[in-house]
Parts: C-alpha cells; structure tokens; sequence
C-alpha cells in the first residue's frame, strides 16, 4: 500500500468539526429548554467515570466493533453489507437456542454457543452474498429485507416458541455453563470483550498481511482486473461475505452469552448500524475502526447516563448523535475548518487524497 | 381457528386492498427513481417520510387544511433533501451515511416532537386532522364490485400512480428526462456534452425529497388517520428494492411495487385465521429478495442471449469478409 500523502490541518480539522457538532448540539440542547453543560457534563460522566459508566461503554463497544469490521471488511470488495443486524439477530438467537441445552459443561457449552452464534451469522449473511454473486442482485436492498425479517423471526422465537411465563418479552435465561463472567459489575460488560482483541489482530492480519487479503482489496479496486489476472473474483466476495457474517453472528452470540444471558425481542435497535457508521467514519480502515468504534459506544453509554441523571429526554440524544456524526464524517467541513486556519488551502495535497 | 377458505381470500376486494397498501411505495419509488437516475442512492427516503407523516398531521390538526398539510410536509421534505445534496454535493459527504444518519434523526426526532410538543408516546391520533379527500364515483354506486374496485381511494393514491406513470413519460420522453438519465449512466459524459451535472444531481436530490414527502403525507393522513413511531417500517427502502427490480424503469418498478401492495394485503387476511403475526409482517421483505432475484436472474438472462447472438454474428460478418 502506498502512503497517503498527510494533508495539512487534517487532525485540527477533526477536531474542529467534533468541536463544531458539539456546539451545534448544545445549542439545539438549549432550544428545547435545558442546560447544555449540565448534559454534556453528564454525558462524560455516563461514558466514563465510574465502573458501572466504563462497564457500559465496553458492554456498548463490543457489537458496535464486530458489526463495523463486518461491514468494513465487506466494503473492501465494494459488497455494501447493510445486513450486519440481521446476522447479529441471528446469531443471538441460535446462541441462545444452544444456551438453554442443560447439562454441558462450560468448557463445551461456550465455544459451542459461539460457533452456533458464528454458523447462524455466517448463513443468514451468505445468502444475499450468494444472490449477489449467482445473480447480481442488489445487496444494499437485500440486505435490508433480511434484517427487517431476521428481527421479525427473533421476535417470533421469543414470543411463540420460547415463551417465558413472565410478562417480558425475552427467552429464558440461558444456562450457567453458557454465560461469560461480569466484570465490572454492577454494568454489563463481561469477559467475552477479551474476544474482540483476538477478532481485530485476526482481521487486520487477514486482510493486510495475507493473499486472500490482497485479492479481497484488489477485488474492490477493480474487479475486471482482478479477473483478468486470475483471481475468481466472486468467489472472494463470497468467502469475505461469509466471514463478515460470521462476526456478526458472532456479535450476537456475545450479546446473548456476555451482557443479556437471553434474548429480548428487538434488543438490537439498529446497533449494527451505529457499526456500519464507525466503520465509514473510519474510512473503512479495520486499524482505526477500534477507535471510532469506541467514540461511538462512549457516545451511547453516555447518553443513557444522561437519561438516568437528567431530565433530558433520551429521543432528544438518540436525534442528537446522528447529527454529530454527520458533521464529523463530513469530509468537506473538516477540510474547511481546518483550511481556515491556514494561509494557503493545501489544494494539491487534497486531489492526491481523492485520486 | 378457522378453516381457510381461499374464496375468502382471493375475492374481488383483494384489488382494492392491493392498490391502497401498494400506494405509498409507489409514491416513494417514484423519488427513488429520481434519484437513482442522478447516480445518487437515496436511502433518506424512509428518513424524509417519517417526517413527512407527522408534520403533515401536525399542520392538518393545526389548520384544519389538507392542503396547508402537504404543502408544509412537502416543504420540510424539500428542505431536508436540500441539505442532503448540498452535503453531498459540496462538501463531498458519504451518501450512504447521509442517508443512514437522516433516518436515525427521523426515528429520534419524531419521537421527541411527539413527547415535547403533544405529550404522547407511540402513536398522535389528533382528532380533529382533515385527511386527504376520499374520491367515490357515485354513477358505481350501485355496483358493489366496480365501487369497491374503481371508487373509494384517497386523493394521493390515485396521484402516485398518476405520478409514476408521469414519471415514466417524463424519464423517457422529454429532454429533460434524457439528460438526467445521461448523468446517471455516465456522469463524464454528460458533463463532456455540457450537462450542468451539479445542478441536475442537486434538483434531483431536491424533487426526489418532494416526492418522500407526498408518501409520507399519504401514510399518516391516508394510508390512516394517525402517526405512530417508525409507522414508515422500511417502505422507504422497499422502494429503493422496487427501483432496483425495475432497474429504473418506472413500469416495471410499480410492478414490484404491486406485488409488495398484494403480499402485504394478502397477509393481513391470513392474519385472521391465526396465521402468526411475525410470520405475515415478513411477507413483503421475503417477497422482495424473491423478485428482485428472480428479475435480475430473468435480466441475466437475456444479456447473455444478445451477447451469444453478437458473437454469432460478429463471426459471421468475419466469414462472410475475406481478407
């Protein structure tokens, strides 16, 4: 990979753009009659300070990580996976399934959760991939349909199949033996987060370091090419279609196994997303992901902290955080910013970036 | 439960029914059209009738107006797309998260207008909102099968399908419509030929945007008489699946959009003899893939039929010139 050349004022132009969406927030904080510092301040408090806060945003970060590699890793070969959700869904559900199996010992029953997770993720991914690849049909809308009705099968599972005596609507509580430990009680988070550092030093190498890595890139610079020196290029969109699945799946077997030991109709509400959003905000680089990733899930935390502390409505945050990232990602108001305070607009250094 | 009785199902109602649930789909495929024809892969859509739908009940309920009503929703929906393509256009945002963070501000938004500014969580059901006029022709009165077929729509379902047909002529025999079709097939050469491409790209984001917001008009002031949260449940990208199976050909667009109109009505009648619930909501997403599938795969098709009939011929006007 050849270097991007570095332009100028990029980071301060980072910055000043979080610092812009940030003051834009506050002001529209402040029309609807609160006081933005007092939220701001609480929304830091939310994400960070205190165990039950730091336990949160890593329980947050987790699905919010798996989903964007899952989509980052497919955006590579130009596949635009908006499916992640679905196989999330997925993957919790036949978690859960082999969750409930009583009798096996922890050793067995966790990594067979996961694989269940993995498999349930992998297959629910694939089939749009398959559509796609036999007969060119258009994933981005696929994808979609199949994450309308993986939640519609969760929410059927829940109700109709596994039935709780109780009035909630979720499934039993999985087994012991299929339940990673709490850390950092009394949030959420579990030990099943050490995963991800696996998952991440996996993708990186596998898509960076390897063969299959480079065909999976030069496959998305040009797939002609790539067909013309002879990789079989739909059978790498394929195979990267699977593996982005199987995180996914994998994404919802932690969620089932580490933080809810279950599975709540429509426990997702479009976290794959917030996944796909760090991803792109990362420019799709699998290294920064984490990062993103993270900013996000502290986001989120924090705004549940906010809702517990304040009176500010949660409809007012969950409005709030797309508008940030919008002008975060905004590629132009970053340049802008950042050229603002500099003599001369680095004219030459941006073409290079987009060529 | 009862037994299934198919006379039930398929009777002479069932038209009706199709043209009424398939009529806000059509309405947004006709902005999704647009926009694809622009090169720009609108998936705000779902975001903007959100929008759309409670504002345009809010004004109603305010004004007592239906008129005031889509004006203002088509307003907010013209504004929205405008902010979209300017950041798009100008300061180069990623479509795809532009439209991803619209819907997200929709879902949050709604929800918080609806808790600050009426109290309500869930669903608004002003009562005293005009909907949209119902059109009875009374010279069917009389005929209970014409009626239920031709007479009892809404104003605005009888206007998308009077706007895709438009659409139709518009794409393809106006010039206008070919220069926005050039942009979309090859936006160098469009601009070679001296195609403002910004502004057709910006104008088709912006009408695109009209149109949302007439679907989302329609679903809260037509469709039904009320708002609830999320009430759009993912027309807005079955629309852009629609556009798809059509390849963007407005006719066979409404196609698909007919068959998501029949699975959707037809699984509200399998409802009633205890079929589950889940099971009927999925209907029109599985209904989805399969058509686009089975379009793209008939498209595949008869590509590679012309492709074989060139070689042939190309090898016979090689045998037929010697040299």
């Amino acid at each position: 990979m050849p270097k991007l050349p570095k332009v100028r004022g990029e980071s301060l132009g980072t910055i000043l753009s979080v610092v812009l969406a940030f003051a834009v927030g506050g002001l529209m904080i402040l029309l609807m009659g609160y006081d933005p510092v007092e939220a701001y301040v609480e929304l830091f408090k939310g994400a960070f300070v205190g165990k039950f806060s730091i336990g949160t945003t890593l329980e947050k970060f987790s699905p919010i990580l798996l989903t964007g590699i899952g989509y980052a890793v497919c955006v590579q070969t130009k596949y635009f996976n908006l499916g992640m959700e679905g196989c999330l869904y997925m993957g919790a559900v036949a978690a859960a399934g082999i969750g409930l199996i009583p009798g096996l010992p922890a050793v067995v029953h966790i990594p067979l959760g996961l694989l269940g997770g993995i498999l349930a993720g992998t297959v629910w991914g694939a089939i749009p991939g398959a559509l796609r690849v036999k007969y060119n049909v258009n994933e981005a809308c696929s994808t979609i349909m199949f994450n309308y009705t993986a939640t519609l099968l969760t929410s059927f599972m829940v109700f109709n199949v596994w039935r709780e005596v109780t009035a909630v609507s979720r499934t039993p509580i999985i087994e012991k033996s299929a339940q990673f430990t709490k850390i950092l009680k009394p949030s959420r988070a579990s030990t099943a987060i050490f995963l991800l550092v696996f998952v991440v030093a996996v993708m990186v190498w596998l898509v960076y370091k390897t063969n299959f890595g480079f065909k999976l890139r030069a496959t998305g610079h040009n797939m002609f090419f790539s067909n013309y020196v002879g990789f079989d290029a739909k059978k790498t969109v394929f195979l990267t279609v699977c593996i982005s699945g199987a995180i996914g799946g994998l994404a919802g077997a932690m969620e089932t196994m580490g933080v809810f030991y279950c599975v709540w109709d429509n426990f997702s509400m479009g976290t794959a997303f917030d996944g796909m959003l760090a991803s792109l905000i990362a420019k799709n680089d699998i290294r920064k992901l984490p990062f993103t990733a993270f900013v996000l899930a502290a986001l989120r935390a924090g705004a549940q902290g906010l809702e517990r502390v304040t009176n500010v409505p949660k409809a007012l945050v969950t409005t709030l955080v797309p508008m940030i990232i919008i002008l975060i990602s905004v590629d132009g108001i970053r340049d802008l910013l950042g050229s603002l305070f500099q003599k001369k607009a680095p004219q030459e250094a941006q073409e290079g970036v987009q060529g | 439960m009862t037994t299934l009785n198919l006379g039930d199902i398929f009777s002479y109602q069932l038209i009706h029914a199709t043209l009424r649930s398939s009529a806000p789909i059509v309405m947004a495929v006709v902005a999704a059209i647009i926009s694809k024809h622009a090169n720009v892969f609108n998936l705000a859509i779902e975001g903007i009738m959100l929008f759309a739908a409670l504002i345009s009940i809010t004004v109603s309920a305010a004004t007592g107006s239906w008129v005031l009503a889509l004006l203002a929703a088509v307003a907010a929906g013209m504004l929205i797309s405008l902010l979209i393509g300017l950041a798009h256009l100008k300061l180069s945002a990623n479509i795809l998260i532009l439209g991803f963070s619209i819907n997200a501000i929709a879902q949050g938004g709604t929800r918080l207008m609806m808790q600050e500014f009426f109290g309500t969580v869930g669903s608004y059901a002003p009562k005293e909102m005009a909907p949209f006029p119902r059109l009875n022709i009374a010279a069917l009165d009389g005929h209970p099968v014409l009626s239920s077929i031709f007479s009892g729509y809404s104003l605005m379902e009888i206007l998308s399908f009077v706007c895709i047909l438009l659409l139709w002529v518009v794409l393809y025999k106006t010039k206008t419509g070919l220069r926005l079709r050039s942009v979309g097939l090859n936006e160098t050469a469009a601009r070679t030929a001296g195609v403002n491409t910004y502004r057709v790209k910006l104008g088709a984001i912006v009408v695109s945007g009209i149109f949302a917001a007439m679907a989302g008009a329609h679903l809260s002031m037509g469709y039904t008489n009320m708002f609830a949260e999320g009430m759009t449940s993912g027309r807005g990208f079955m629309a852009n699946a629609a556009m798809n199976f059509g390849g963007g050909n407005p006719l066979n667009a409404l196609l698909g959009c007919l068959v998501f109109g029949l699975s959707e009505s037809l699984g509200a009648r399998l409802q009633s003899y205890g079929f589950p619930n889940q099971f009927v909501l999925m209907m029109p997403y599985i209904v989805t893939v399969v058509i686009l599938t089975f379009s793209m795969a008939g498209q595949q098709r008869t590509q590679r039929k012309e492709k074989l009939r060139e070689l042939k011929k190309h090898r016979e006007d090689l045998s037929g010139a010697p040299r």
